[in-house]
């Protein structure tokens, strides 16, 4: 069923790819309606799967990496429609399909223990998932900014030169992401932390909930995550981190988050996974 | 009908005479009043630039029509013909399509793809529809090429990048502030290439312009033409934190802004970006200031080698502007020659229905027996039959490929149906008679 937003995902990449150097506004057209086509057929899919198990499906990990694409792909597109700048879609268009494979070809069961069964669970996953897209486009400004930068600074205006919006833009969009991305990543965090006390009461016999813990890595991550944001954004107020210094620490926390988000999340959580 | 076009262009003409057949520094839209009074003018635009003063008129004599032209051109402006006809030149037809196209697509310009001149052919335009001096040909023509200036802009590289190196600077600050509105300018010397970018900047919206020189005279006037404050020589220091844009184009024979200075100063700056664009030779910033966190140095002959690099860059892709320019032509002639066939299809659907009514009508007393609608039926019949019947002759006629073929229909429709304008048409009763009674008893 992923397959559909999957193949027209990836037909958006290659038009995306073919508008970056051709830069015909046609193109660029047609690669948005792919796009919007793409994410309302996934809109369906996860609607589906809602109605299948009677809640969200992000309670497996392909599922949730299918969220997360859904999500990636509706912030790209407002950010596109906001700002009438075509020229990203060519780096965020990647992320989006390279992901969507997973749950192509790892669909994954959803079959969540009954300890989560409770709204508070939504709202953890699905902030956290919003928080990583606004993350990902945020790390994505920070790439594009590099490149151009250097561009301008070795004075070889080339490629990017010509097709980039330009590095204050490109600076401004990156510190809203990570603002956006920051409030949902506190929030999402917050939620985890005061529900697993409560479940953890309500469900003694829950070995994963006992076990959770700062030891986890999947957790230890996310904290690492939020620290590396909120520096971020602190720096960006008080040390005056902006452009090029913004840009590689949202590039480097976006590493983290994809790290946290697919090993970690596959092979090496220990008390994160209720399957 | 057909366009014809006669003019000058900068290929054609030496400036002063260019200068002396200008139409836009006088009343331009009097010149065309003036011009569609002559019979082969009757729809007329004149695009009149620095560049170019040409002449667009819907002629089917071409010789006439250059004819009245230049005597016009004689008399408006005041010359003997012998003066500038070896400089005009004239195109008919598909070749005057091609030239409008191209001119609008900035492939004539002096400097191959410069922006203003689509503006100007729409204004030409709209000059000429305001005083009612264009029609039908002229009006489809122009508002065609306004689709090809666009979509070689749109669709080709030609007409980007700076050209010059003042361009140059602001498309740079440009890309790295975005908009310009809200940034600070500090204008280091005072002779002319730091006015004319002072300007430039100006122009794009920049909030504040300072401006400080050895000369505080110098540095006084040049404020006042930018519409900006000036700054004591010894107070530069305090410019330099506040500005987000510094040009410098002293004399100088040594460097005015060191490293040492340029890093005490972004210390205490904004983290914003630091732009500094070097015009002077020698030069006025010591290169390592380039190396710089946040600071983007250029000199005159880094934007020199944009320059070069954007010219280089539009030349290749005239063959894609071109390519565009053929298409759009291929496109309008197709039109063209459609539009050449509407006389001949209205003649011969006038006929064929004039012959039915009249038919109808002779019929009228053998139908009289019929109810209403089975008379109605009958007349919806007939009409259905003739328009079948000229359908595919309309379609095949309109889509012919090229203008001889089409010359050539149109000709056999007219002598075959006896179309011609001012023949008179043959009386449908005529038709009528030829017909034996032994034909209608067969029907």
């Amino acid at each position: 069923m992923n397959l559909l937003p999957f193949t027209l995902y990836a037909a958006a990449g290659v038009v995306y790819a073919v508008h970056f150097a051709k830069r015909r506004p046609s193109v660029g057209r047609a690669a948005t309606t792919l796009l919007l086509l793409g994410a309302l057929a996934h809109t369906f899919v996860i609607g589906m799967q809602t109605m299948e198990v009677r809640h969200v499906p992000f309670a497996n990990p392909s599922r949730a990496v299918a969220s997360f694409v859904w999500l990636l792909a509706l912030s790209y597109l407002y950010l596109e429609l906001t700002t009438d700048e075509r020229a990203m879609g060519v780096f965020i268009l990647p992320i989006i399909v390279g992901l969507q494979a997973i749950p192509v070809f790892y669909p994954g069961v959803e079959n969540p223990d009954p300890v989560l069964d409770s709204p508070w669970f939504w709202v953890h996953v699905a902030s956290l998932l919003f928080a990583y897209a606004s993350f990902a486009l945020a790390g994505m400004l920070g790439l594009t900014y590099m490149l151009q930068f250097k561009e301008i600074k070795k004075k070889h205006l080339g490629y990017f030169y010509n097709r980039l919006p330009s590095l204050h833009v490109l600076d401004a969009m990156n510190s809203r992401a990570v603002v956006v991305g920051w409030l949902f990543l506190t929030l999402g965090v917050v939620v985890g932390v005061v529900w697993t006390a409560q479940a953890r009461a309500l469900a003694p016999e829950n070995s994963n909930l006992q076990a959770m813990s700062l030891q986890d890595p999947k957790v230890f991550i996310a904290i690492v995550t939020w620290a590396v944001y909120s520096f971020a954004m602190f720096a960006r107020k008080t040390l005056g981190w902006t452009g090029r210094r913004a840009a590689w620490l949202s590039a480097l926390g976006f590493v983290i988050v994809l790290l946290n988000f697919l090993p970690v999340s596959y092979f090496v959580t220990t008390s994160h996974t209720f399957q | 009908m057909h366009v014809f076009l006669l003019g000058v262009s900068h290929r054609t003409a030496p400036v002063d005479l260019r200068e002396r057949l200008d139409f836009a520094s006088r009343d331009l839209g009097a010149a065309v009043e003036a011009l569609a009074t002559r019979p082969s003018a009757a729809e007329s635009v004149v695009l009149s630039t620095c560049n170019r003063s040409e002449i667009y008129v819907a002629s089917s004599d071409p010789d006439r029509a250059r004819e009245e032209l230049t005597a016009f051109l004689s008399e408006y402006h005041a010359l003997p013909a012998a003066a500038f006809t070896p400089h005009l030149f004239s195109r008919d037809n598909e070749a005057a399509v091609r030239h409008l196209f191209r001119v609008a697509a900035g492939l004539d310009s002096l400097v191959v793809g410069e922006p203003q001149i689509l503006g100007q052919v729409k204004d030409a335009f709209q000059t000429a529809a305001d005083r009612r001096c264009t029609g039908p040909t002229l009006s489809k023509l122009f508002h065609w090429s306004f689709v090809v200036g666009k979509r070689v802009r749109t669709e080709t590289g030609l007409g980007e990048g700076a050209v010059s190196v003042s361009f140059a600077a602001v498309a740079l600050a440009r890309k790295i502030f975005g908009r310009l509105e809200g940034r600070r300018v500090l204008v280091v010397g005072a002779g002319e290439i730091a006015t004319l970018t002072a300007q430039h900047l100006r122009t794009n919206g920049v909030a504040e312009i300072l401006v400080t020189s050895r000369t505080q005279a110098h540095a006084d006037t040049l404020a006042e033409t930018v519409n900006g404050r000036s700054l004591a020589w010894d107070d530069m220091a305090q410019g330099l934190a506040l500005a987000d844009i510094v040009v410098t184009a002293t004399g100088s024979p040594r460097p005015i802004i060191t490293r040492a200075q340029a890093e005490a100063v972004t210390r205490k700056r904004r983290p914003d970006p630091l732009f500094i664009i070097d015009m002077a030779v020698p030069r006025d910033v010591e290169p390592s200031v380039g190396d710089l966190d946040q600071v983007f140095l250029y000199n005159v002959d880094d934007l020199q080698t944009i320059v070069q690099e954007n010219l280089t860059r539009r030349s290749s892709e005239v063959t894609r502007a071109e390519a565009i320019v053929a298409e759009e032509l291929a496109k309008f002639s197709a039109w063209q020659r459609s539009r050449s066939a509407v006389p001949t299809v209205v003649a011969l659907r006038e006929r064929f229905d004039r012959i039915r009514r009249s038919e109808l009508q002779r019929l009228d007393g053998k139908l009289a027996g019929l109810t209403p609608e089975a008379k109605a039926r009958v007349d919806e019949v007939t009409r259905l039959i003739v328009e079948k019947l000229l359908l595919e002759p309309t379609e095949q006629l309109k889509g012919l490929p090229d203008e001889e073929t089409q010359v050539a229909y149109t000709e056999a429709i007219n002598r075959l149906f006896r179309l011609r304008a001012g023949e008179p048409a043959p009386d449908p009763d005529d038709t009528a008679t030829e017909v034996t009674p032994a034909d209608r008893r067969g029907k």
